[in-house]
């Protein structure tokens, strides 16, 4: 085959280029260990979702001395949970799956790209080294408001991070005779015991005490008031531990029903 | 053909086809650019005139339109030309040639029925799934059929240049396959061997599920079955822009074709790794493993070759004419080169665009490195570098040079002609610098209101609004553009009464096929060869795929597949039947 | 153009076959695109790619 010179010289160039950028790619791959988004996670039924142990309850959960997994939940047109709180210096797992069509997971303006495809549950870890505030995003079209789908990615700094939750039981209606009992209870979501001050107040009474839960446990307070000492009529309680704060409201009623519902989660 | 004597002197009939096809292609062309105008405009919030969510069927129409309606209807025209022209034979049945156009027509009327319904409430008809229509987003099944309608004739075109060659052969026995009618058969090969691919996901996952036969399908499956198909087909729109570039190319610098045996290789090289690259488009996917995505990228890699090949090829042919024109030193000689035709400016400021948007494609093609740019705007910058100019604008400069030919008619209007190859150059820089570096920051494709309310993105240097002016002033360059191009040719339609200034000969190569080992002309042995390369690259990440999501879907217990199979079968046909019983 | 031109005075027009053709100026672009290419994959991959952190990592 007759090839000019020249012809045969760039062709020698081209496969130099090409090699040269196939190296690059491993070395980024072997060499700093980026690694793609592949086969490692499971899969899961969209159906499945709501019974999955991770998935059910999209949260963030700590694993590790800094690390932590996030189990995410895309779907039409929204992310679960948002926000997404993370601490800095911290190794973060995300694993996100959809519960309809093919979403992706991009945390805008980095390296952390993912697609979301119903069945399958997409498996990525990065370090965020430093706070900052992050947009989150579905980048393929998912439906008519697509450009709708968005979420937060809060990177907090280490003493704003928690993932204590406070929980608060207290009836509803309580019969002038009755017992007015309250229990905050603190849950710590994080692997070290942390120390909190629970306060609990219903009319005049106040209770507060210091308590250390461990990680991954939880404590409870009760208050514990007579109605009789409050009288009838519609009496405030507060409940607090740290920054997170709990109120409602119990009325004290002849002939009430005495249901007992609890506080919203934290 | 004889000399002095235009295409359309020569095979009437057959220039009628053509012109057939052309006017196909330009019709989308010019209803793909003005919702493109529309997009331009909308996303970057300068002017609103649609719902954001209509945004999404203007911009399934516009993909369609551009990507499978004007760029497939133009190719088949410049390969029947080719093949005739080369051959110098007319179709074996001109029937069957006007058989598989109409098909096409009906398959892209019933694809643009279903997308265009969208746009009103009074017809139950919707089929926003933009191009790529993953599943489970769903359109109406007429969408699918139309596809599927379009692209079978598609294979019946190829069968028809087939038939032709063979006439030819056995006319011309042991003779060497003219170039042009290489360049199609090889083509047309690659097309067969990748739309398998898409027709499997449409026929056997996508259509049964639209009409409501099957239950589920597996996501992931019809996917890559997408992708198997979708790389190949953007070599589909390319390779056509490669043969003006090869054929036409050469001889409007005034030169000739530096090489014929390379053309030759290049196509080869095409036919064989075309298709096994398909899952660089799916490094981001959950479900596929590393070691897959890897293999596809070395694939991907080693397609640069033919497209670097190339570079050089065309290059040096339109040396060998500056040369001719008596054009000296290293880079002197460009200004020898005729700059005031419009079909050679054309085609040389879309090869200028190629050239740059082929590093945008290696960095599509690295594979960690589609992190960065993965959905972001980067992608449709490449897309409208490289089938939006390297196609779209040599099939419009070589339009210039073939519609004379095909009418007998002089062109309208050559300077303004010159004008809107240049407009259309500046309006592609102005956009996709835009949309690359809108892709850097993180800027989103797809979506009609890329503003969010939680976060800013981080622009270096510029702004969005900057950017956005970039991209508004870009698209509404190309808009323009595009209108004066199909004035110009509705014009040159109607110039009767004159003849084209060139005479349509097209000079033989500096290095002619003698010059190469005939095997390259073994077409049984490339296919051959293309076929283990798919079975090797494809096998295991479709078994993979399969055997965890199931056949249809991912809700299907831990069967083996093909028990599975048939069992999703059966039990679909009961739950048919039952549903009829109800 | 060149048609015109070739046809009205086929004589003034050069003839160079490929033996007698090297591509000076083809090989002198071309290897300024190389440097294009090497310039920009470099930028690309360790400017903008690297520095757009964090990136996904293997897991320890």
């Amino acid at each position: 085959m007759r090839i000019h010179q020249y012809e045969r010289v760039w062709l020698l160039a081209s496969m130099v280029l090409i090699v040269g950028f196939i190296a690059t790619i491993t070395y980024g791959a072997v060499g700093l260990g980026i690694t793609m988004v592949d086969d490692r996670g499971a899969t899961i039924a969209p159906d499945e979702i709501n019974e999955d142990e991770r998935f059910g309850d999209p949260r963030v959960e700590q694993v590790g001395d800094d690390e932590y997994e996030v189990y995410a939940v895309a779907m039409t047109f929204a992310f679960q949970p948002d926000p997404i709180e993370i601490p800095a210096d911290s190794e973060v797992t995300f694993y996100v799956t959809s519960r309809d069509v093919i979403h992706s997971f991009y945390v805008v303006g980095t390296n952390t790209n993912t697609m979301v495809i119903p069945g399958e549950i997409s498996v990525v870890t990065v370090e965020f080294d430093e706070p900052g505030e992050y947009g989150l995003i579905c980048t393929e079209y998912c439906g008519a408001a697509h450009h709708e789908m968005e979420g937060q990615l809060a990177v907090l700094e280490d003493e704003e991070f928690d993932l204590t939750e406070l929980e608060v039981e207290a009836p509803d209606e309580v019969e002038p005779d009755g017992e007015i009992e309250i229990t905050a209870t603190v849950t710590n979501g994080q692997l070290e015991a942390i120390e909190e001050t629970v306060t609990v107040e219903l009319g005049d009474e106040t209770l507060e005490e210091s308590v250390t839960v461990e990680g991954d446990e939880s404590e409870s307070v009760t208050l514990t008031v007579d109605a009789a000492d409050l009288g009838e009529g519609d009496h405030d309680w507060t409940a607090s531990a740290g920054d997170l704060t709990e109120s409602g409201t119990v009325s004290v009623v002849e002939g009430s029903e005495d249901d007992t519902e609890g506080g919203d989660d934290a | 053909m004889p000399n002095g004597a235009t295409f359309a002197d020569a095979y009437p009939t057959q220039a009628r086809h053509i012109r057939a096809a052309f006017w196909a292609s330009f019709l989308s062309l010019g209803v793909g650019a003005f919702f493109g105008l529309i997009q331009a405009l909308h996303r970057t919030d300068i002017l609103r005139v649609i719902e954001s969510q209509t945004y999404y069927t203007v911009l399934t129409a516009h993909g369609v339109f551009l990507v499978i309606s004007f760029t497939i209807f133009f190719l088949v025209g410049v390969f029947q030309w080719a093949v005739t022209d080369s051959l110098e034979r007319p179709p074996v049945d001109m029937r069957f040639t006007w058989g598989w156009y109409g098909l096409m027509s009906l398959g892209a009327s019933l694809t643009a029925f279903a997308i265009l319904a969208g746009f009103t409430d009074s017809i139950d008809v919707r089929a926003n799934v933009l191009f790529t229509f993953y599943a489970p987003l769903q359109a109406h099944p007429l969408f699918y059929v139309g596809l599927v309608v379009f692209v079978v004739g598609t294979w019946l075109a190829g069968a028809d240049w087939f038939r032709s060659w063979l006439a030819w052969k056995g006319d011309n026995p042991g003779e060497r396959i003219p170039l042009p009618t290489f360049m199609v058969l090889t083509t047309m090969i690659m097309w067969y061997i990748s739309s398998i691919g898409v027709a499997v996901a449409i026929l056997a996952f996508i259509l049964p599920w639209s009409l409501e036969l099957t239950g589920s399908l597996n996501p992931t499956l019809t996917r890559t079955l997408f992708w198997y198909f979708g790389h190949p087909v953007v070599y589909f729109w390319l390779l056509p822009a490669y043969l003006l570039w090869y054929i036409l190319l050469p001889k409007l610098a005034g030169g000739r074709l530096f090489s014929d045996p390379l053309a030759r290789v290049v196509f080869i090289l095409f036919v064989l790794l075309s298709t096994p690259v398909g899952i660089h488009h799916q490094y981001l996917d959950p479900g596929i493993s590393e070691g897959f995505k890897f293999i596809a990228m070395t694939n991907t890699m080693f397609l640069l070759l033919p497209s670097l090949l190339t570079a050089f090829t065309i290059i040096a042919s339109m040396e060998h004419g500056a040369r001719q024109r008596g054009g000296e030193g290293y880079f002197n000689w460009l200004t020898a080169l005729p700059w005031r035709d419009p079909a050679f400016t054309g085609m040389a400021l879309a090869g200028m665009v190629f050239a740059f948007g082929g590093f945008t494609g290696i960095v599509n093609a690295g594979m960690n490195i589609n992190y960065l740019v993965h959905n972001t705007l980067w992608v449709p910058g490449h897309i409208h570098t490289q089938v939006g100019t390297a196609a779209a604008l040599t099939f419009m400069a070589g339009a210039y040079w073939l519609v004379p030919q095909l009418t007998g008619n002089r062109l309208v209007g050559r300077g303004l002609a010159l004008v809107q190859v240049v407009l259309w150059f500046v309006g592609i820089v102005f956009m996709t610098n835009s949309m690359y570096r809108g892709g850097l920051v993180g800027i989103p494709r797809r979506t009609a209101e890329p503003q969010y309310e939680g976060f800013e993105y981080e622009v270096a240097a510029g702004s969005v609004g900057e950017l956005n002016a970039q991209l508004a002033i870009g698209g509404t360059i190309l808009f323009v553009s595009a209108m004066l191009f199909l004035a110009l040719m509705v014009l040159t339609a109607f110039n009767g009464g004159t003849e084209p200034i060139d005479d349509g000969s097209i000079p033989p190569a500096l290095s002619g096929p003698e010059d190469s080992p005939a095997v390259l002309d073994n077409l049984k042995l490339w296919v051959a060869i293309a076929a283990v390369l798919v079975v090797i690259a494809y096998s295991f990440p479709l078994a993979s795929i399969v055997s965890r999501g199931g056949l249809f879907g991912p809700d299907i217990g831990p069967i083996p597949v093909a028990i599975d199979a048939a069992s999703t079968v059966a039990r679909t046909a009961l739950e048919a039947v039952s549903a009829v019983v109800r | 153009m060149s048609n015109v031109a070739r046809q009205e005075d086929p004589a003034s027009v050069e003839r160079i076959e490929h033996d007698e053709f090297d591509p000076v100026g083809t090989l002198a672009l071309i290897a300024f695109y190389f440097a294009v290419l090497v310039l920009l994959w470099l930028f690309t991959y360790f400017v903008e790619f690297l520095g757009n952190v964090p990136t996904p990592v293997v897991v320890a």
